[in-house]
């Protein structure tokens, strides 16, 4: 371990477990997740940096939103990131998720999908490199050791809007509120 | 010139007498024919070997008022005697209140293509088994691969109304 870091562990162990334990929800969405399969795989591994992919939302912390979301999908990106525990952060990868990138027209594309879930990161590009998604992963440690990377939380306190902005597009969901709605 | 699409087209000028055929390429057969024939043209060029219906197409001619569909037919089996031959079966129907008799009877893997149809221009094939929609979950006025279809005005409507989250607190 590194000695320099021992100040941080016994300062906040919990931040310190959550920077290096990083789940990364393996939900494929668009065409980025094309550069999913080399970034934790041998050629760039991302488990140097403590990211590793898991099976289902209710083991993961990470969730990366690798391409265009269209409305379809935006039902099951919001379905799985429900289930995920909490601390959760989001990436968003590549243009289009921040603001519809080459679909800005398009007829059934989400445009901005911060407006759904929140987002505590973006990784501009089309496509990012592995390398993008590494710098991302050490932004996210800083945000993390600041406090930051609150995206979970405001989107506890702020439920009401999300899912109203969810039911303006989706029309009516049929799943019960996450948290109760208060008005 | 491919010799096989010649003679297809002889064989096919002389079985149909509304139907108009071209060798327009190498490998490539045009048919154009009218909208009650093209179930009829189909299964002649199917029992002629012709028996993968490779895609439905379709192209909105806004100034003509009309669609156009475009079945595109490829063999597998007679591959070796014939060539590789693109047969293009075009047909127009009008665009108000698209309707067409559907093809699942003799190609059954037409189904998810007219289903497509079905919902992104609009065409009602009668006869299809199920014809429910298949990629999209909103509804539209228009269907929204029509040419009068105005995505920009679609997206100011829907999605630029979607409002921004706002922090109560603010940033932390």
């Amino acid at each position: 371990m590194d000695r320099n870091k021992i100040g941080k562990w016994l300062k906040s162990p919990g931040k310190m477990g959550q920077k290096y334990s990083l789940h990364a929800l393996y939900f494929c969405t668009g065409c980025g997740i094309i550069e999913i399969p080399p970034t934790i795989t041998a050629r760039w591994d991302a488990e140097r940096f403590g990211v590793i992919p898991v099976a289902t939302p209710r083991q993961a912390n990470l969730f990366l939103i690798t391409g265009y979301v269209s409305v379809k999908t935006l039902r099951y990106i919001i379905r799985s990131y429900e289930q995920m525990p909490e601390p959760k952060f989001t990436v968003g990868f590549g243009s289009c998720p921040i603001n519809g990138g080459m679909y800005w027209d398009s007829y059934n594309t989400i445009k901005h999908l911060d407006k759904y879930i929140p987002i505590d990161g973006w990784i501009a590009g089309c496509m990012p490199r592995p390398e993008a998604v590494f710098i991302a992963v050490t932004h996210l440690w800083t945000l993390i050791d600041k406090g930051m990377a609150n995206g979970y939380k405001k989107y506890r306190d702020n439920y009401q809007y999300y899912r109203k902005n969810q039911e303006q597009v989706l029309g009516k969901l049929e799943w019960p509120p996450l948290f109760s709605i208060k008005n | 010139m491919n010799n096989t699409g010649i003679s297809l087209k002889e064989i096919l000028l002389s079985s149909f007498d509304d139907i108009q055929a071209e060798v327009t390429d190498e490998q490539r057969l045009t048919v154009n024919c009218k909208k009650d024939s093209v179930v009829t043209v189909l299964s002649s060029l199917k029992n002629r070997g012709y028996n993968h219906l490779a895609l439905i197409s379709c192209l909105d001619w806004i100034k003509d008022n009309k669609l156009e569909l475009i079945y595109i037919l490829t063999s597998y089996t007679e591959e070796s005697e014939k060539g590789k031959l693109n047969i293009l079966v075009k047909t127009k129907i009008a665009r108000e209140k698209a309707e067409l008799h559907t093809v699942t009877s003799i190609f059954e893997n037409a189904e998810p293509y007219e289903r497509e149809l079905h919902e992104l221009y609009g065409i009602h094939f009668t006869g299809h088994p199920r014809l429910i929609p298949l990629f999209l979950e909103r509804e539209y006025k228009i269907p929204p691969f029509r040419k009068d279809f105005d995505t920009k005005k679609y997206v100011e409507d829907v999605f630029d109304q979607v409002p921004f989250i706002k922090d109560k607190k603010g940033k932390k």
